[in-house]
């Protein structure tokens, strides 16, 4: 909380600034009186280097930097605004995909390629990149040492495991063609040694979860399996009543996205030996990130473009799906829910309701409960002692808002 | 080639017709290489697992009920209706989970169980009064989670590849529909495992337990295994292919599950590697005695032998590195008769004996009693060929 008195801390804040992009940092003079906002950016922000390695990894932060900070005015004095979230783990994230695979060495190489494939560092690794600045701002709370223990590091693994492994049975139900702009695994494998490889994935990962040896973490972390489970099956019935549906939809989307990252915090928690109540904080900052990313996932699934994304697009309607911007649409056009309890299944049904959410304010209104819940896990981490990885998890959760892909 | 990599020997499938294709998605069929239960001995095999029943306490029915009455599976079965008429194998493996529930579904857990009451109570633990029968609540859990691992990977094992569909088999939808019903309940069911090994509060039991789960799946991954999960024959083919096979696709699991009934309850060492043992060679011997029953039958009628099974291996064996090439030449008769006229089958029984007794040696770490008893008698049904 304490602004940087001594000159050495002054330094270190200034380095991690360079690293970030930022040209100059202005310590405030009276300290007292502006504890939560100690640093006060300025300036021109190149951030060059930030803003391209977000690009790589399919988050684009700002249009650009400078402008949001001449125009916004609620912007104008923030917390050391550009960090870059992404290189404050990078060595950690680096080597994430490596230990993956190691961990997927097998005897059958064909088992060991297909289980591989997805992981060769071309993802977004959303999941192990927040659950690693959890673990790191959460040590630097509550013993001041943001090193990530050797622990916490198995749960970004196992996160990412886990995602991968739903990713791959996923793809074999709803029949996706292409992941990651690559052929998806049953396309080349075929649909049998795609389950297998699901399968054998989360074994493995299981594996890794009990050798943390600590039993209410693998408590924590099956029921996120669970989740991912009940939330497929909750995709297959589309509910009559209208506030109903909209719950449902948020339930599930709890279960199928939030449940991984908020658990996986949870766990990251558990075993940084924090207390009961930052834990929950953890748990929920989790929570709402992981809605939020899902709303705007639901959303560029009408906005954006297949080149973009790597996967195709208004796939959610063809499979049948009503996600938040068709729900919002039904609002205003209620043709829509017939169609919605039909699961769009007859002809233009799909052309039509991706016309009416165009004509509608569905994606608006997404957008607006997206950044609600980004808000509130920006209040949320905000309770946690300042650090550097604390501000760049205020910034995770704007990225959220402002990815394309 | 084509003949030997696609012939469809299962269970049940008349083999003489020859339109593989329309017998190629029944790999849930092999489901039947692990019952523990055949129709010539049946009543020797129903009356040690009836007798154990009642030595463990409960009826019948580990898979629980919580699950099988959970929204989601109700969900399934609703949508499974919408199947009948296709040939997708998500159909037989659940009239197989109702009909023949009784003797497929619980003999893992059974065996769980009497492992448990055999091991005893703990030395350690002094919460003798949970006990039931003689047996921790939580390795009642176990016994559980052990059958539902091994009925997700049943229905897992049902999933067709939609590229090599034939018209006979049903439209696309209908074949994607249920793939999609098969995926989705086996996952419920892995899931549910998971969380109840969690609840164990026990890792190194979570690690063994997802250790078993991995072997099943690398099972499928063999020499002996096509794309679409049907038996292969490798090139020069050795005994050591069928034992690994074995392990992999059901001693893993039944090991492993003995060895963490006795580790939940703190036996020692020792008695860990004796129920793992014990698992381990009961499982050679069970799936020796059901891979040679068809070959004990005189009226035998190609209808039953898988051309992985034990006695073909022996016989193809002695074939050395020809053995695709000599055994390709074959049709299923000749290589029936073929098995029948050399040793393969005589040495597969003593085989079979052999393991029986190295099972029989491991329980001889516990003290006599009643449940010792039922598994003696269990593994000697087992061989009673």
């Amino acid at each position: 909380m304490a602004a940087p008195s001594s000159r050495l801390q002054k330094h270190l804040l200034r380095l991690c600034a360079r690293k970030a992009g930022i040209k100059q940092i202005l310590f405030p003079q009276n300290i007292s009186s502006t504890p939560a906002k100690s640093l006060v950016v300025r300036g021109k922000l190149s951030g060059r280097c930030a803003l391209q390695k977000q690009l790589k990894n399919g988050f684009i932060p700002h249009q650009s930097c400078s402008h949001c900070l001449s125009t916004d005015p609620a912007q104008q004095t923030r917390v050391l605004t550009e960090v870059d979230p992404f290189q404050l783990i990078e060595q950690e994230l680096h080597t994430l995909c490596d230990d993956i695979k190691a961990e997927l060495v097998n005897s059958k190489k064909e088992l060991q390629t297909i289980t591989q494939y997805y992981f060769d560092g071309k993802g977004k690794s959303f999941r192990p990149a927040v659950v690693m600045l959890v673990s790191k701002a959460l040590n630097s709370h509550t013993v001041a040492s943001e090193r990530l223990l050797p622990s916490q590091k198995r749960v970004a693994m196992i996160a990412e495991m886990i995602h991968t492994a739903s990713l791959i049975q996923d793809d074999v139900i709803d029949d996706s063609k292409t992941r990651r702009g690559k052929e998806s695994v049953h396309m080349t494998w075929g649909h049998r040694k795609a389950i297998f490889s699901g399968d054998f994935i989360l074994s493995v990962a299981c594996i890794a979860l009990a050798r943390i040896r600590n039993e209410r973490v693998v408590t924590i972390l099956s029921q996120v399996i669970e989740d991912l489970v009940r939330g497929e099956f909750m995709q297959l019935g589309s509910k009559e009543d209208e506030d109903e549906r909209f719950a449902h939809y948020l339930k599930k989307t709890f279960k199928k996205t939030a449940s991984l990252i908020a658990n996986s915090c949870k766990a990251v928690a558990v075993l940084g030996d924090c207390s009961e109540q930052v834990a929950e904080l953890a748990y929920n900052y989790g929570r709402n990130i992981g809605i939020a990313f899902q709303l705007i996932d639901d959303l560029l699934d009408f906005t954006s473009c297949e080149a973009v994304l790597g996967k195709p697009t208004a796939a959610d309607l063809s499979l049948g799906l009503a996600t938040a911007p068709v729900l919002f649409a039904a609002q205003e056009y209620s043709e829509l829910h017939p169609m919605i309890m039909r699961r769009f299944s007859s002809e233009g049904d799909v052309m039509r309701a991706r016309d009416l959410v165009a004509m509608s304010d569905g994606v608006a209104q997404t957008r607006m409960l997206a950044e609600k819940h980004s808000q509130e896990a920006i209040k949320l981490i905000r309770q946690l002692a300042n650090s550097q990885t604390r501000i760049a998890l205020e910034q995770i959760a704007e990225l959220v808002l402002k990815r394309k892909k | 080639m084509q003949f030997l990599t696609r012939i469809p020997i299962q269970a049940g499938v008349s083999c003489k017709s020859r339109v593989w294709k329309c017998v190629k998605y029944y790999p849930f069929l092999q489901a039947k290489r692990f019952v523990f239960w055949g129709t010539s001995k049946a009543n020797d095999w129903n009356k040690a697992v009836s007798d154990a029943e009642k030595i463990v306490g409960y009826p019948t029915s580990f898979m629980s009920l919580r699950c099988l009455l959970s929204d989601e599976l109700s969900n399934v079965a609703m949508h499974t209706r919408k199947l009948v008429g296709t040939k997708h194998p998500l159909l037989k493996t659940a009239r197989g989970l109702l009909l023949d529930g009784k003797h497929s579904l619980q003999t893992r857990g059974l065996i769980v169980l009497l492992v448990s009451k055999a091991a005893g109570p703990s030395s350690v633990l002094d919460d003798d009064q949970d006990m039931v029968s003689g047996i921790y609540p939580r390795q009642r859990n176990l016994a559980e989670i052990t059958e539902m691992i091994h009925t997700a990977n049943l229905i897992h094992k049902g999933v067709v590849n939609l590229s090599d569909l034939v018209e006979a088999d049903g439209s696309l939808q209908d074949m994607a529909f249920g793939n999609k019903m098969s995926i989705l309940s086996g996952d419920f069911l892995l899931a549910n495992a998971c969380t109840g090994l969690a609840q164990l509060q026990n890792t190194k039991v979570v690690e063994i337990i997802s250790s078993a789960i991995g072997d099943l799946m690398e099972a499928e991954f063999t020499e002996m295994k096509d794309s679409d999960g049907l038996p292969v024959l490798p090139t020069s083919v050795k005994f050591s292919h069928w034992l690994q096979q074995t392990f992999l696709s059901s001693g893993s699991l039944l090991a492993k599950s003995c060895l963490s009934a006795v580790t939940l309850a703190n036996h020692n060492e020792e008695v860990q590697e004796a129920a793992y043992s014990f698992g381990e060679n009961m499982s050679y011997a069970h799936q020796l005695s059901e891979d040679l029953k068809p070959f004990l039958r005189p009226d035998s009628d190609l209808q039953d032998f898988s051309l992985t099974s034990a006695p073909v291996i022996q016989y193809a064996q002695s074939f050395g590195t020809t053995t695709t090439f000599s055994l390709m030449d074959m049709d299923l008769k000749q290589l029936l008769n073929g098995v029948l006229s050399g040793h393969a089958v005589e040495e597969c029984r003593s085989l079979c004996n052999e393991y029986a007794e190295k099972s029989l040696q491991s329980l001889d770490i516990f003290i006599d009693s009643d449940a010792k008893q039922a598994l003696v008698n269990i593994v000697k049904a087992t061989t009673q060929l």
